[in-house]
């Protein structure tokens, strides 16, 4: 379910000569990144989809929250995809216009994409990145919580949490982020373990510069380029994560929506017929979650000198 | 045997089923009706869930009363229209105060092991279902049912020999209770007063409920039982009316999804399956013989919490009878639910027994009309566009509970410019913040215990533990307490209903109608039955 | 390497402890308990109910009873919710079912997976290659809970070839659909990740060198590219054992198999305390045991490493 682990630690064996080249890695990077048809199309795609939940509103004839109650119970006649009633992609079953879910879903499991990854994957680099620095008995210690971590389903405990606590973004957030910590934090220790003992960080501690700001300041700006294809790589596995959560029912609340709730919800009316409803928050969940893919595997490539 | 030999087994003996299938239609006849009977007697049918206990003690859901009413005998049984027939009990006579009821048992009953059934065993039943020990979540019944020293029973405090049920031999039980009871023989159709097979208890534990373990005095008996998948239950040849059961073999499947209940109907697995919300018109113009939507002794409402310390603004009567009149619930069960559901004005259910539906002025009005008024209301309270009412309104989690939540907070928007908050919590949660008082709006159905008025609007009483809005009216408890011995308690119950519909402490918004497909060949359920108990062993399925 | 060994089943005692307490705080501060209804108890009913399941005990005894009866006795308690039966009764009848799909599932997205990775890194560029990744991309992106009811319409509803649920002990019929659901996604990551690490694998020099001796493709591939292609397949096979198992809830949904997703599930929202113990407990030992397995194998394969 999340990036191979052995694949994302190969970047770092190519970060670990940033220091020593200088800008000219980054330049490389990109360049190689923009010679990646595929990737660059995903990039494009991910754009459009970006710039569909942040402005599709605009567009919208209707809140996305708006009940047209003439259209409840009707919709296999009245409710279809039209340009003529201002619902593009129809309705869905409560009649409310399934444009302007889409685009609200769509922002919506994009949020939660983006930021269970970067929970992850601040957590992961700092918890990672000090084990490492310190080293020894710390680091032991550290790995070895990580370990029994690792061993605990989280699903399970996500499921229970969210069931106990009641359902909210914010518990969404910190369980999707609690359980993907995990790997990022094993990959950003073991780069840790190469760059501590390059000369620029033992001239930081050798003229007294305190821990956290080597930490900060040194270490974690040196482990940019793998977290940086970490944590693509990670936000479509939130975006499906999310999408089974809302499948059991623990998802967002109503009125809001995420396209899992909506293809949830799609695949219900599925076998009647409707397959606007299904349609249209498939569609846009399959873009974004392919674009992420390709985005990351091209920064991945790119990355990685390592002439395939 | 290897895959392909065990592949051409299975086909070889769908084959032979197949041409038996020819040849067995048309020999069988319905012994009353005459019609031809199909070779294939066997009823399967979609449960939701698993039940938590087929053990009659311990059981506490009505798909496990549906199980139990076909392993188990009661002393009555319930007729297609929910009269009472003789079940193990032939007839009864009751003392004349009412307290002392002696029922007569047929000699001809028998266990599925051969034993005969004696007022022993329900003697021991009772008392194994009040006991402490057995520890039931249903041991309140025997308390319902007013058994002398029931309460005092269950709390342990007095030795379960005083409970007030005795054998008097074989045939003859008595039983004693602490007051007269009118419905009280009604009360015997349900599966905490059948009987148990005492040896079998004993020498089994808990796993006497298992298949091959449990002896059971039904129509049918337990073959088969894989929770979460299926339950098999096949003809009992002890049963004492064995010669009229037809159907052969019961089994229940639990399909979680009622969309793939459906598909799996649609598909033919199943005999009968739940329709999904809305999904009635479609499905009754397209299999006008099989979608059939009768009337559920339920009603479904949103309460408000009065509770003092409860948010200020619905301690309104205007405030909540404005929320009430600006529900279109003709949109709700037309549209969004569209299965036969009747809008509500009363809490009681339209169908129950002896219950004529009062006129309540909102039921009579357009719902223009009615807009109208909820506004005049509003304003008159305070509140406007300048002003808009927050709410919060939690319902359990359900999609169909979500559909009626969305459409009615957008009325509530779009006539009063109402903003509700909408909060779906899973169930335990839920039943915990009602109960507690942590709500402002909240969704609430109720079922009836027994087929009369009071068993709805006695949840309006103040001192009710089901009265989860605390509504409080003297006037209310005067007029309910008094219909208790009242000769023409319809009067009574139309000015509770009159006096609710005008404090408004709940919004009733529909009546329930179970809406079922059923096979087309499938005959004899029971569809007047409001409760819906129906027995499989009156099920039968014709030729086609 | 057996040290090793040893002290991984060292950390999976604490791990194990972590988890029973984890699970029993949270269920302890759920709201609601195992046994209201939308009829509240009775008192005395609700006082006998939890004097037979020792919930009226301190909190702190009810931890000691219950991981007392579990390591000494391996005796999980009685189900709340359903009052027949035990946890073991449950997790007997449950857990085979789950494992049963799941194993099919496992064996299908290894072997699909792995065969599809390597085909397509073999003939990189060319139409089996696209191809491949075509369909691991779209096998990946179809959650399947939407993958579940599409089935179930035109295997059972339009082609009326297969039962659109049940068990029956696991015949073939009934294992289909859910090996299909369960696998797809898992089978599209192992054929991304076995295509990328063979690409890898073809351009380093010791196939290059045995390309160049003249070897046979077929041979080299065998002989040379496997073993360390395996390598990242074998590391993603630790979170894939996992996630079927978690995704057995769906397919205990869909295709009502009766495996420990659905009780699991039912007894998170039912509040039985006892069964969500167990299985979080179950499945917390497989977790433990499975990734043990995988870093063995790893060992194995891989001659860098070193315990």
């Amino acid at each position: 379910m999340f990036p191979n682990r052995a694949a994302v630690e190969s970047v770092g064996d190519a970060i670990e000569l940033a220091p020593i080249k200088g800008r000219s890695l980054w330049a490389d990077a990109r360049a190689r990144f923009f010679r990646n048809r595929a990737a660059v199309v995903a990039l494009i795609a991910l754009g459009l989809v970006g710039a569909f939940a942040l402005f599709g509103g605009i567009f919208a004839q209707y809140e996305p929250d708006f009940v047209n109650f003439s259209l409840i119970g009707s919709n296999a006649y009245l409710g279809v995809p039209s340009t003529e009633t201002g619902h593009y992609f129809g309705t869905d079953s409560n009649g409310r216009d399934l444009f302007a879910r889409t685009v609200q879903g769509t922002g919506i499991s994009l949020m939660v994409g983006i930021v269970g990854a970067l929970v992850a994957v601040i957590v992961g680099t700092l918890y990672g990145a000090t084990a490492g620095y310190y080293g020894g008995r710390v680091d032991g210690l550290m790995m070895r919580i990580v370990d029994v971590l690792m061993s605990i389903p989280f699903m399970f405990v996500l499921i229970l949490m969210l069931v106990i606590f009641g359902r909210s973004i914010f518990m969404l957030f910190l369980g999707i982020g609690l359980i993907s910590w995990l790997d990022m934090a094993r990959i950003a220790r073991g780069q840790t373990l190469t760059i501590k003992n390059k000369e620029f960080v033992e001239v930081a501690v050798a003229i007294g510069v305190h821990p956290a700001k080597i930490i900060l300041r040194h270490i974690v700006p040196n482990l940019l380029g793998i977290v940086i294809v970490y944590a693509t790589l990670l936000v479509p596995n939130m975006i499906i994560f999310e999408s089974f959560i809302s499948f059991l029912g623990l998802g967002v609340q109503e009125p809001a929506t995420s396209l899992g709730a909506l293809i949830n919800e799609g695949s219900r009316t599925m076998q009647f017929g409707y397959y606007w409803q299904i349609g249209f928050p498939l569609f846009f969940f399959v873009v974004t979650i392919f674009a992420f893919f390709f985005v990351g595997d091209g920064l991945r490539d790119a990355l990685d000198p390592k002439d395939r | 045997m290897t895959f392909q030999s065990k592949l051409l087994a299975t086909t070889a003996a769908i084959v032979v089923a197949a041409a038996g299938a020819v040849y067995a239609d048309g020999h069988a006849t319905h012994p009353e009706t005459g019609e031809v009977l199909a070779s294939d007697q066997t009823f399967t049918y979609r449960d939701l869930d698993e039940s938590p206990s087929i053990d009659p003690g311990l059981a506490e859901d009505s798909a496990g009363g549906d199980i139990l009413r076909d392993l188990f005998e009661g002393l009555y049984n319930q007729d297609a229209a929910g009269n009472l027939i003789p079940g193990v009990a032939l007839s009864h006579t009751v003392s004349d105060d009412g307290l002392v009821y002696t029922f007569t048992l047929r000699d001809d009953g028998k266990w599925s092991n051969g034993d005969t059934v004696t007022a022993g065993d329900f003697e021991y039943a009772w008392k194994r279902a009040a006991s402490p020990e057995l520890a039931s979540p249903y041991s309140w019944f025997i308390e319902l049912m007013a058994l002398e020293n029931a309460g005092e029973v269950i709390a342990g405090e007095v030795d379960i020999a005083e409970l007030g049920v005795t054998a008097i031999d074989d045939t003859t039980l008595e039983v004693r209770l602490t007051q007269p009871l009118p419905y009280f023989p009604q009360m015997l159709t349900h599966f905490t007063t059948f009987p148990v097979h005492q040896a079998t208890v004993e020498e089994f534990g808990s796993d006497w409920t298992k298949p091959g373990n449990m002896v059971s005095n039904g129509a049918y008996m337990l073959t088969e039982h894989v929770p979460q998948e299926r339950l098999v239950r096949e003809r009992n040849e002890m049963y004492w009316d064995n010669d009229n059961t037809i159907i052969e073999k019961v089994t229940s499947l639990v399909i979680n999804d009622e969309n793939v209940a459906l598909t799996r109907y649609l598909a033919g697995e199943l005999d009968r399956t739940d329709v999904p919300a809305g999904q009635f018109p479609r499905l009754a113009a397209e299999y006008p013989d099989q979608a059939v939507s009768v009337p559920l002794s339920c009603s479904y409402y949103y309460m408000f919490n009065l509770r003092d310390g409860a948010p200020e603004e619905i301690q309104n009567a205007d405030v909540r009878k404005a929320l009430s009149l600006a529900i279109d619930r003709d949109i709700i069960v037309e549209n969004v639910l569209a299965g036969g559901q009747k809008a509500a004005y009363t809490f009681t259910h339209w169908a129950t027994a002896g219950f004529e539906t009062p006129d309540i002025p909102m039921a009579t009005m357009s719902q223009e009309d009615r807009n109208a008024m909820a506004v005049e209301l509003m304003t008159a309270a305070g509140y406007g566009p300048d002003n808009p009412l927050e709410i919060d309104l939690v319902y359990n989690t359900s999609d169909s509970h979500r559909s009626v939540a969305v459409a009615i907070s957008q009325m509530w928007k779009q006539t009063l410019g109402v903003e509700t908050t909408l909060a779906n919590q899973e169930w335990q949660t839920f039943l915990e913040a009602r109960s507690n008082g942590d709500f402002e709006v909240a969704r609430g159905g109720w079922c009836a215990d027994y087929n009369e008025a009071s068993t709805f609007l006695d949840l309006m009483q103040s001192e009710s533990g089901y009265n989860d809005s605390q509504y409080v009216n003297a006037k209310v408890d005067d007029l309910l307490a008094e219909a208790k011995t009242s000769d023409n308690a319809q009067a009574n119950y139309d000015m509770v209903e009159m006096i609710v519909a005008e404090d408004t402490p709940i919004i009733p918004i529909y009546h329930y109608a179970s809406v079922k497909m059923f096979a087309e060949n499938l005959e004899g359920w029971p569809f007047e039955n409001f409760q819906q108990n129906w027995y499989s062993k009156d099920l039968y399925k014709i030729a086609e | 390497m057996l040290s090793f060994i040893f002290r991984r089943l060292a950390v999976a005692v604490p791990t194990l402890l972590i988890l029973v307490v984890l699970s029993f705080v949270l269920m302890y501060s759920a709201p609601g308990g195992p046994f209201n209804s939308e009829r509240p108890l009775p008192p005395e009913v609700l006082a006998n109910i939890e004097a037979k399941y020792g919930l009226d005990q301190p909190f702190w005894k009810q931890i000691v009873n219950y991981v007392v009866s579990v390591v000494t006795q391996f005796d999980f308690g009685p189900s709340f919710q359903y009052k027949d039966r035990t946890v073991n009764d449950v997790i007997a009848q449950g857990f085979p079912v789950t494992l049963t799909y799941g194993f099919w599932s496992f064996v299908v997205a290894v072997t699909v997976g792995v065969s599809l990775g390597v085909a397509a890194a073999i003939r990189q560029n060319t139409w089996l290659d696209y191809l491949a990744v075509g369909i691991s991309i779209g096998a990946q992106v179809l959650p399947n809970f939407v993958m579940a009811p599409i089935l179930l319409l035109i295997f059972t509803l339009w082609l009326g070839w297969l039962p659109g649920g049940g068990w029956q002990g696991g015949q073939w019929q009934f294992l289909i659909m859910p090996v299909i659901a369960l696998s797809t996604s898992y089978m599209a990551s192992i054929a991304r990740i076995t295509r990328s690490s063979m690409l890898e694998v073809l351009n380093t020099n010791f196939i290059r060198t045995a390309r160049a001796k003249g070897l046979p493709m077929r041979r080299v591939i065998w002989r040379h590219a496997m073993k360390p292609t395996m390598l990242p397949v074998l590391s993603y096979l630790g979170p894939a054992f996992v996630g079927m198992i978690t995704g057995s809830v769906i397919i205990d949904v869909f295709f009502s198999t009766g495996g420990i997703g659905q009780f699991f599930v039912n007894s998170a929202f039912n509040r039985d305390y006892s069964v969500i113990m167990g299985i979080t407990i179950l499945v917390g030992t497989l977790t433990i045991l499975f990734n043990l397995l995988v870093d063995i194998l790893y060992a194995w394969l891989d001659p860098k490493i070193r315990y």
